[in-house]
């Protein structure tokens, strides 16, 4: 009986709390909802970059901001979380990776009012032809820029030696790092006066974005075979990577990494008291400046619904940090030289495989 | 207070709301839980509550979101509870799932543009229980033949599954746009259907519901009313006696083993050719609802009603969980925290049962030796 008297209890107290609570809110115009993709928020990249700059603009602009982690990968629970948002109130929602392009494509018809920005992809229908309605954004970046320039960077800093790459998935964006990497490197290798090499067995994709344990057991593995620097172009993977590196760092052992997406040195600190860090440099992507930008444009309302922007090296969308603790200055003297000509379009860095290396 | 159970499984009475009892004690301790962690993170838990319960049911869509994530809870939530029921721990309910699943997938691929839709959907329901089955199988058989530990079997089956899984869309099934998925299949070969999607616009509800709860039937009716039934739950309660009775206790264990997998093999095919409509290989984790699957079971009390009721309250909370941070910003972990401590709270009760019992049979037993002493004397 008391079981029962409590419970209603409870639920008397929950009603009537909850219909006191709902009714408060803010006087913002538009809440800023992000949808992560299959890794976490704070996996030192991508999602982690994306909410930055939501954060950062939701700050400024004092308005709402929520991001919500889906139950699985599969299109219904990106929808569902969509979902989730658009009926709290946040009908601006920020989707990074590839892996919403359907799910977008089926929101973005679904919430009408609401605007998407959908990052590294477009929205794509059930036969793969891209629909990028006039509330949808679709962002891609020129990640083979970025790659070749951390690669022309690390290769002109550490001059000689073997360098390897591991990928999270084998998608397009993680793809393209990858290549532009390898064509960095062939470049400082021929123009300025670089022995690098890079063996196809240093070249790996993990298969998640995911899996830390994996990532550290195959960084070991490359440095084991007298890799000395690797790039790390895989989320959570790159997390093992970067801690396996910090270990072999406090022995005394050359291991570096080149981080991804965002600055990543920060993650690469073996040694705080003399600010000591693995991480060399950086293939960095706007991604929070692109979701930064584009919160703001919606402010202004300007924003470019219907359209598929690319942010590369001529709008400073893709590079390497501004600073580089672990880079000389001749070295980023070069950098800047390779940069000022991709810009100016003498140096073209291809997106497609070719004859590199997977 | 021991619940006294007859051969064929029946209980008396008034021990039925008894077991119940303890499953919603520990729902409610769980709740409570949950309370204070919202508190610790100084947030208002009637707020969260209000708002993780809206999430499950504010509209039709939420409703048929909640039966969607239900669906495959209730089909492993009934593998693990069957095998419980006849002596088995099928932890394997993941890999089971993962092997329906890939034929599901493969058969809907392979047969969408041949073959009509009734047939077709019944071809790919059909193919997942039966690889469902042949995977427990082979734990079934390591059991009855070498007496390997059926937990220890498949667990290492779930790896081998989902290996095969990864290995098998990669290699045959592959999206060629996003290769870290199956392509999708066709509107023809999949479990939603127009009528029922209609009824709960938006959201993922499909006929999978209807399988699992006519598989719940057919479990209910094989476990209580058949001879089938009473063998397995005698192999059960008493492997020795079971078989000084008479009955073949390994074919027991096979056949429970099989009947286990074939329902998470369902649970398969309701979760990737009816919630999904392509396999995902870009994880690193086993499906959830085998795990969940184990949870379900024991809040169900391993009886075919209690599994239903406990799948749905998983699948509300499941559901409802995304909703309440959109609205409150309270981190999804905490749905999870509270179902983790309902989990926790309901096989506490079955501890504090069994120790409330063991004490009673042993005062039970000291009283009639004091008894039987002060006859002699």
């Amino acid at each position: 009986m008391t079981l029962r008297r409590t419970l209603l209890t409870l639920l008397i107290l929950l009603v009537s709390v909850s219909t006191l609570v709902a009714c408060s809110g803010t006087s913002a115009n538009f809440k800023v909802g992000m949808v992560t993709d299959s890794g976490t928020i704070d996996d030192k990249s991508f999602n982690q970059g994306t909410w930055e700059g939501v954060v950062q603009a939701a700050t400024e602009l004092k308005i709402d901001k929520n991001y919500l982690k889906p139950a699985g990968t599969t299109e219904a629970d990106y929808l569902a979380s969509i979902g989730n948002l658009y009926d709290a109130g946040f009908k601006f929602i920020v989707c990074p990776g590839y892996k919403f392009s359907s799910a977008i494509y089926k929101a973005q018809t679904q919430y009408k009012d609401a605007k998407f920005v959908l990052i590294d992809a477009q929205p794509t229908d059930a036969d793969g032809n891209a629909v990028v309605a006039t509330n949808t954004v679709a962002i891609f970046f020129a990640e083979h820029q970025s790659g070749f320039l951390a690669g022309v960077a690390s290769a002109v800093e550490l001059k000689t030696g073997e360098f390897g790459f591991i990928g999270g998935m084998e998608i397009p964006a993680v793809q393209r790092y990858n290549w532009g990497f390898q064509q960095g490197v062939a470049y400082a290798n021929a123009n300025l006066g670089t022995t690098i090499t890079i063996k196809a067995e240093n070249v790996i994709y993990q298969g998640t974005f995911s899996d830390v344990a994996g990532g550290q057991q195959l960084a070991a593995t490359m440095f084991d075979k007298g890799v000395t620097a690797i790039f790390c172009a895989a989320g959570g993977v790159g997390v093992g990577a970067i801690n396996e590196a910090k270990t072999r760092a406090t022995q005394g052992k050359t291991a570096w990494i080149i981080g991804v997406d965002v600055d990543q040195f920060a993650d690469g600190i073996y040694d705080t008291t003399n600010n000591k860090s693995i991480v060399l440099t950086s293939a960095l992507k706007g991604i929070k400046t692109a979701a930064y930008d584009m919160i703001i444009d919606q402010k202004d309302g300007k924003f470019p619904g219907g359209q598929t922007l690319t942010f590369d090296a001529s709008n400073d969308g893709v590079g390497i940090p501004a600073t580089n603790p672990n880079l000389s200055a001749a070295t980023t003297t070069a950098v800047a030289g390779v940069l000022a000509k991709l810009k100016a379009g003498t140096i073209t860095v291809a997106s497609t495989q070719g004859d590199l290396i997977k | 207070m021991t619940p006294k159970v007859d051969p064929a499984g029946r209980t008396r009475r008034w021990t039925i709301p008894k077991k119940y009892v303890n499953s919603l004690f520990a729902v409610l301790l769980g709740l409570i839980a949950g309370a204070f962690f919202m508190l610790a993170i100084g947030r208002n838990p009637f707020v969260g509550y209000f708002y993780l319960f809206k999430g499950g049911v504010m509209n039709l869509k939420y409703i048929g979101q909640t039966l969607a994530t239900s669906t495959p809870l209730i089909l492993t939530g009934l593998s693990v509870a069957f095998a419980f029921r006849t002596g088995l721990f099928n932890i394997g309910a993941a890999g089971q799932m993962l092997m329906g699943g890939l034929t599901a997938i493969g058969l809907a691929l392979t047969f969408e543009h041949m073959l009509p839709r009734g047939i077709l959907l019944a071809v790919i329901v059909l193919g997942s229980i039966v690889a469902g089955g042949l995977w427990a199988l082979i734990a079934g058989v390591l059991k009855a033949r070498f007496n390997v530990n059926e937990v220890v079997a498949t667990i290492m089956l779930n790896w081998i599954a989902f290996w095969t899984v990864k290995y098998g869309v990669y290699a045959f099934f592959r999206d060629p746009q996003q290769e870290t998925q199956s392509k999708a299949i066709d509107a023809v070969a999949s479990l939603k259907a127009p009528w029922l999607t209609s009824l709960f616009p938006g959201s993922y509800i499909n006929l999978g519901l209807f399988l699992s709860l006519i598989a719940l039937v057919i479990i209910a009716l094989v476990l209580d009313k058949t001879t089938l039934g009473y063998e397995l739950k005698a192999v059960g309660f008493n492997r020795s006696a079971a078989e000084y009775a008479g009955i073949k206790v390994n074919r027991g264990v096979i056949l429970s083993m099989t009947i286990a997998g074939m329902l998470a093999g369902l649970a398969g095919a309701t979760y990737w050719t009816g919630y999904s409509s392509n396999m995902q290989i870009d994880t690193s984790s086993l499906p959830s609802q085998g795990l969940d699957g184990i949870a379900v079971a024991l809040l169900g009390t391993n009886s075919p009603v209690g599994v239903l009721f406990a799948a749905v309250f998983f699948g509300m909370l499941q559901s409802g969980k995304g909703f309440m941070t959109a609205v409150t910003g309270i981190p999804p972990e905490i749905a999870d925290t509270i179902i983790a401590t309902v989990i926790y709270f309901a096989a506490a009760a079955v501890l504090i049962e069994r120790v409330l019992d063991a004490w009673r049979k042993r005062r039970a037993s000291k009283a009639l030796a004091a008894t039987k002493k002060g006859g002699e004397e």
